[in-house]
C-alpha cells in the first residue's frame, strides 16, 4: 500500500460507522468540530463493517481535512491455513493474563502486559492474525476460557463469537501501522475505533483524546446481533440451533474489556453530561481525566426566532421527535388527556415524520380518536423549528430513553420552557449540573418516565402559573448562552487540542 | 443410506452368538468376495486346462494366467488416480444430496476410461505384441473392461453396496469359466474369449446396479473433472498405492534372475507370483474385521463426532465423542491384527500339509509365509488409510502411499542382490515400515483432531 506523502496532521479522528459515510447525531457534531475549528489539520480515519455496507459520502469534507481512509473491519481474511503452527507462548501468556484482570472488574490490570500485548498486536509470529486463527496457543486459550466460563454453551458458537469479535482488533493493528500518524488523536466513541486509538497512542506515543456521546455497548446491541446472525453461518455451524443470549453476553465482555484497554491510554475522557462521566468512571476511567463538555447549539440563527413570540402563553404542547416507540408518543396522548381536563382549549402537537413505524403512529392516532381528543392532539409532520417553536407554550419528551437531545436546547434559545422525562442529559439540561448552574433555576419540570399523570401536572403547573413560566423560560436562555453554545464546546475542544498537540 | 454396515449393525446388535457369527459371515463374504472370486475364477481356468494335470503351479504361468495378471495391475494402476477422485467425488455430492449427479459423472468417467485405456492398450498391443490379432483384440477389451469395472466397483462401494457387487462378481466369473471352459480348445485366445465375455457381462450388470442405485435424469456429465472437484493429493494416492501393490511383482518379472518371457513381451515369475496370489487368498477374516469395525464402528463414531461439533455440542461431548472414535480405531485396528495374525499363524503351521494337499511344491513354503505376513499387515495398513481418508488427511495419505510405493521398489531391489533367501522380505518390510509410520502418523493426527478441525480452517 503505497504512502501518500502528506504532512501530518494535528488530530487525526477515528470515526467507526459514523462520519462522512453516515448521517447522523454524531456525524453533525463531527462535521461542526472540524469547521469549527479551522486553524487545525484534521485526518479522517473511518472504520465500517464491511465495503459493501457503506455508501456514498454524505458530508462535504472542509478544507482543513488533509486526507481520509476507509478500512473495513468485518471483510473475511481468505488466510489459508497451512501447517499447524505452535504460536508464541509468551505473548499468548500476557493475553490471558490481561483478560484474567478483564474478568475482575474492580482490580486493576498491568500496564506493562498490555504494552507487551499491544506490541505484539498484528506481528505474525507473535500475535499476527494467523498465531491468533491456527496456533495451537490460541486454541488451548480458546478452550481454556470456554471451559471455564462457557462449560454448557454451544462449543462452536462460543468458537466463533470469539473469533468473531477478536478479528476485527488484527485489522485495527494493521491499520495502526499503515496510517500516518498524527500530532493527537481523538476517537469519537470507545469500541474499535477507540481500540485504535490506543494502538496508537501505544506505537506513538501521542495522545488519545476520547469522546462518548452514548453508551458504545448500548449502541452497538442491534450491531452485535446482525454479526451473531452472520456468524452462525461458519463453515461448521448449524444456523438451526442458535441461542444468542450467552453470545451477546460474551460481545458485551469483550466491549466492556476493550473500553478499559481505551481508558488506560486515554487522557482526557470526555462525555456529553454529568451522568455518562459517571458511568465512564464505574467503566474504569480515571476520575482526574474525565472531564464533561456538552453539546451546543448555535444561538445566532435562534435570536431572531425568539422575537417571534407571542406576549401571552400559548396553551401548545409541542413534543418534537419521531413517531416511534421509543419517543412513548402515547404517554404524551394520555398526559394530553388530563391537560385538557382542566384547559379544553389546549393543544398537542406532534412534530416528527412518521415514515419510520407507520404501525405504531396507526396506533397513536387510534388512540387520539379514542381518548376523544380528535380537536386538540394534531399530527404535524415533519416541520421547520424556527417557525414553529414561536407557536409552542412548552416543549414536552416523553422518550423512554435519550441521550443528549439538542431540542431542548433550541426551545430554551427561543424562550421555551420543557417539561421532559428523567432520561439521559434531561435532568442535567434542566435542572443544571453543578452549584454555579443550578443557581440559574429550573427551565421546566423534570417527571418520570410512562407517567402522564405527573406529565400532564407538570406542564399544567407551567402552563397556568405565568410567573413560574417566565422564571423557567429565563433560567433556559441563561443556561444555553452561559454553558451551550457551539462556541463554548469549540473552545473547549481547542483547548484539549493544544494541550494534545503541544504535549 | 442403506448399506450392509446398517445391516450389519442390526445383526449385531441382535447380541446372540449365533446373529453375531452370522454378521461376520455377511460380512467376511461381502468383504473379500469379488477378490477371491476373481482369483479362484483364473485359478479354475487353470487347473481344469492343466495339461500335467499334476504340478499345476505350471499352469499358473500359463499365457492366459499371465495375459490376465498384465491386465489387472495395468488396468488397476491406470485408472488408480480416477478411483480415488470418483470415489471422493461421489461421496461429496452424496453430502449434498445430489446424488443425481453421480450417473451422469459415472458415464462421463466411463467414456474417459475407455477413451484412454482402449488407446493406450491400442498402441502397446499394436508395436509391443506379437501375438495373434485376434489374441490382441481380445486383450485389447478385457483391458478396457476391466478398467470400467474398477471404476464402477469404486462407486458401488462407496454408497456400501457390498451384496450386490458380490452377486455381480460371482455371476460374471461364472460365465467367464463356463465360457472359458467351451472354447478350451482354442487354446489362450478361447479362454480369454471367455474372460472378456464374463466382464462384459459383470460391467453391463454393475452399471445397472449403479443406474438403479442413483437414478437421474441425465446421461452424460464432466463435473468430476471440475477443478474444484479434483484433488490432485487423491489422485496421487490412488496411483501410487496401486503402483506399490504391484512394484515388487514389475522387478520380479523383468529381472532375467527371477523372471521369464512367456507370451512376448509380457513376463512373469515361476517362484514369485504363485505364493503372493495364494497369500491374498488369506485375507478373508482380516477383510471381514476391516469391514465390521473401520467401514461400519468407525464409520458411525467418526460421522457422529462431526455432527456433534455442527449440531452445537459442548466441548465435553464433542471430545466424548472423538474418544470414543479414537477406541473403534484402536479396537479396529487390534482386532485386525489378532484375526489376521491368527489366521497367518495357523496357515504357517498347518502350510506344509495345505500345499501337499493342494500339490504345491514344499519349496514355495517359506516364501508364502513371508507373503501372508505381508499380506496380513497390509490388511493393517489399508484400515489405516481409510480412517485418514474418513477424517480427510489427504496429505497424510499421499505421503504413506508415496512412501509405500518407494521402499517396496528399494527393499524389493536389495533383496534381488540379497539373493533367494531374501525373497519376499522387501515387500512384507516395505509393508511394515508403511503401517507403523501410518499408525504413527494416525496416532498423533487424533491427538490434535480438534485442534486441526476447528482452527486449521480456511479463514
Amino acid at each position: 500500500m503505497g504512502r501518500k506523502k502528506t504532512p501530518a496532521a494535528d488530530i487525526a479522528l477515528l470515526l467507526e460507522g459514523t462520519y462522512p459515510y453516515v448521517r447522523g447525531g454524531v456525524s453533525g457534531w463531527v462535521h461542526e468540530l472540524i469547521s469549527g475549528l479551522p486553524e487545525y489539520t484534521f485526518s479522517l480515519v473511518f472504520l465500517g463493517a464491511t465495503r459493501d455496507s457503506v455508501g456514498a459520502m454524505r458530508y462535504e469534507l472542509p478544507d482543513n481535512v488533509v486526507s481520509l481512509s476507509s478500512h473495513y473491519l468485518m471483510e473475511p481474511w481468505n488466510l489459508k491455513p497451512g501447517r499447524s503452527r505452535q504460536g508464541d507462548a509468551h505473548c499468548f501468556a500476557d493475553v490471558n493474563e490481561l483478560h484474567e484482570s478483564f474478568r475482575q472488574p474492580d482490580a486493576g490490570f498491568d500496564e506493562k502486559v498490555l504494552g507487551r500485548v499491544l506490541g505484539c498486536l498484528g506481528k505474525n509470529g507473535q500475535l499476527g492474525p494467523k498465531d491468533f486463527l491456527f496456533s495451537e496457543s490460541s486454541w488451548r486459550s480458546i478452550c481454556d476460557g470456554y471451559t471455564r466460563f462457557a462449560a454448557g454453551a454451544s462449543f462452536i458458537d462460543y468458537f466463533w463469537t470469539v473469533r468473531n469479535m477478536h478479528s476485527a482488533l488484527f485489522r485495527l493493528a494493521d491499520i495502526a501501522h499503515e496510517v500516518a500518524p498524527a500530532r493527537a488523536f481523538h476517537s469519537v466513541s470507545t469500541g474499535y475505533a477507540g481500540f485504535l486509538g490506543a494502538l496508537f497512542h501505544n506505537l506513538t506515543g501521542r495522545p488519545l483524546i476520547v469522546t462518548e456521546h452514548g453508551i458504545y455497548t448500548k449502541e452497538r446491541k442491534i450491531d452485535i446481533q446482525a454479526a451473531y446472525i452472520q456468524d452462525s453461518r461458519g463453515i461448521l455451524a448449524d444456523p438451526s440451533e442458535t441461542g444468542m443470549e450467552y453470545h451477546h453476553h460474551l460481545w458485551i465482555q469483550f466491549f466492556e474489556g476493550i473500553g478499559r484497554i481505551i481508558y488506560a491510554a486515554a487522557d482526557p475522557v470526555i462525555a456529553l453530561y454529568e451522568k455518562n462521566r459517571q458511568r465512564q468512571i464505574l467503566d474504569g476511567a480515571e476520575a482526574s481525566r474525565t472531564q464533561v463538555i456538552p453539546n451546543g447549539i448555535e444561538l445566532e440563527g435562534l435570536v431572531h426566532v425568539r422575537a417571534q413570540r407571542a406576549d401571552n402563553i400559548p396553551p401548545v404542547l409541542g413534543l418534537i421527535g419521531r413517531i416511534v416507540p421509543i419517543k412513548d408518543i402515547k404517554t404524551f396522548i394520555r398526559a394530553m388527556r388530563a391537560v385538557c381536563a382542566r384547559l379544553p382549549k389546549a393543544e398537542g402537537w406532534l412534530i416528527g415524520p412518521e415514515d419510520e413505524d407507520p404501525e405504531y403512529a396507526r396506533e397513536c392516532r387510534d388512540l387520539v380518536s379514542s381518548l376523544g381528543l380528535d380537536e386538540n392532539v394534531k399530527f404535524l409532520g415533519f416541520q421547520d423549528i424556527t417557525t414553529v417553536l414561536p407557536k409552542l407554550g412548552l416543549l414536552v419528551l416523553t422518550s423512554i430513553s435519550e441521550a443528549f437531545p439538542l431540542v431542548l436546547l433550541e426551545a430554551f434559545a427561543t424562550g421555551l420552557p420543557a417539561v421532559t422525562t428523567d432520561v439521559g442529559a434531561c435532568r442535567e439540561i434542566i435542572e443544571g449540573s453543578g452549584d454555579e448552574d443550578r443557581a440559574l433555576g429550573a427551565a421546566g419540570a423534570v417527571v418520570p418516565i410512562a407517567s402522564p399523570e405527573a406529565t400532564a401536572q407538570a406542564a399544567l403547573e407551567l402552563l397556568m402559573d405565568a410567573p413560574r413560566w417566565r422564571a423557567a423560560q429565563r433560567a433556559g436562555l441563561q443556561r444555553v448562552e452561559r454553558y451551550y453554545t457551539q462556541a463554548g464546546v469549540l473552545a473547549h475542544y481547542r483547548e484539549i487540542y493544544q494541550r494534545a498537540i503541544n504535549h | 443410506m442403506a448399506g450392509i454396515g446398517f445391516e450389519l449393525r442390526k445383526l449385531l446388535n441382535r447380541g446372540t452368538f449365533v446373529s453375531v457369527l452370522q454378521a461376520y459371515g455377511a460380512a467376511s463374504i461381502i468383504s473379500s468376495g469379488p477378490w477371491i472370486v476373481s482369483i479362484l475364477g483364473i485359478f479354475a481356468i487353470g487347473v481344469m486346462t492343466s495339461t500335467t494335470g499334476e504340478d499345476w503351479s505350471s499352469t499358473f504361468v500359463g499365457e492366459f494366467q499371465v495375459s490376465v495378471t498384465y491386465l489387472m495391475s495395468f488396468s488397476l494402476i491406470l485408472t488408480g488416480p480416477l478411483q480415488f477422485l470418483l470415489a471422493r467425488f461421489v461421496s461429496d455430492r452424496h453430502y449434498e444430496k445430489r446424488d443425481d449427479l453421480i450417473l451422469p459423472n459415472l458415464f462421463g468417467a466411463i467414456s474417459l476410461v475407455t477413451l484412454v485405456s482402449g488407446s493406450l492398450a491400442a498402441v502397446l498391443l499394436s508395436c509391443c505384441f506379437s501375438a495373434s490379432w485376434l489374441y490382441r483384440v481380445l486383450m485389447l477389451a478385457g483391458f478396457v473392461l476391466l478398467s470400467n469395472i474398477w471404476i464402477v466397483v469404486v462407486l458401488l462401494s462407496a454408497a456400501k453396496a457390498w451384496k450386490l457387487i458380490l452377486t455381480a462378481f460371482v455371476a460374471g466369473y461364472a460365465i467367464t469359466v463356463s465360457v472359458a471352459m467351451a472354447l478350451r480348445t482354442y487354446g489362450p485366445e478361447g479362454l480369454l474369449f471367455g474372460f472378456v465375455a464374463g466382464n462384459g457381462l459383470l460391467l453391463f450388470a454393475l452399471l445397472a446396479l449403479v443406474a438403479r442405485t442413483y437414478p437421474s435424469p441425465r446421461m452424460l456429465a464432466f463435473g468430476f473433472l471440475r477443478r474444484a472437484h479434483v484433488f490432485p493429493s487423491l489422485a496421487f494416492t490412488g496411483l501410487f498405492y496401486n503402483f506399490a501393490i504391484w512394484a515388487d511383482k514389475f522387478i520380479f518379472w523383468f529381472n532375467p534372475m527371477t523372471g521369464q518371457t512367456v507370451l512376448p513381451p509380457l513376463r512373469s515369475s515361476p517362484i514369485y507370483d504363485l505364493p503372493i496370489f495364494l497369500a491374498y487368498l488369506s485375507i478373508v477374516p482380516g477383510m471381514t474385521v476391516f469391514l465390521v469395525r473401520i467401514e461400519t464402528d468407525f464409520s458411525v463414531h467418526c460421522e457422529r463426532f462431526y455432527r456433534s461439533i455442527r449440531r452445537g455440542a459442548t466441548l465435553d461431548q464433542i471430545q466424548n465423542a472423538k474418544t470414543e472414535m479414537v477406541a473403534s480405531v484402536r479396537q479396529g485396528i487390534y482386532d485386525i491384527f489378532k484375526v489376521q495374525g491368527m489366521t497367518v499363524l495357523t496357515l504357517i503351521a498347518f502350510g506344509p500339509q495345505l500345499l501337499a494337499w493342494v500339490g504345491i511344491p514344499p519349496l514355495y513354503r517359506l516364501l508364502l509365509n513371508v507373503d501372508l505376513v505381508a499380506v496380513g499387515v497390509q490388511m493393517l495398513l489399508l484400515a489405516i488409510l481409510n480412517v485418514l481418508f474418513y477424517l480427510d488427511q489427504r496429505r497424510i495419505a499421499l505421503l504413506l502411499t508415496g512412501f509405500f510405493a518407494v521402499s517396496n521398489i528399494g527393499f524389493t531391489a536389495l533383496t534381488q542382490l540379497l539373493g533367494p533367501a531374501a525373497y519376499g522380505y522387501g515387500f512384507a518390510v516395505s509393508v511394515a515400515l508403511t503401517a507403523i509410520v501410518g499408525l504413527v502418523l494416525l496416532s498423533r493426527k487424533l491427538e490434535r483432531l480438534e485442534y486441526e478441525t476447528f482452527m486449521l480452517q480456511r479463514s
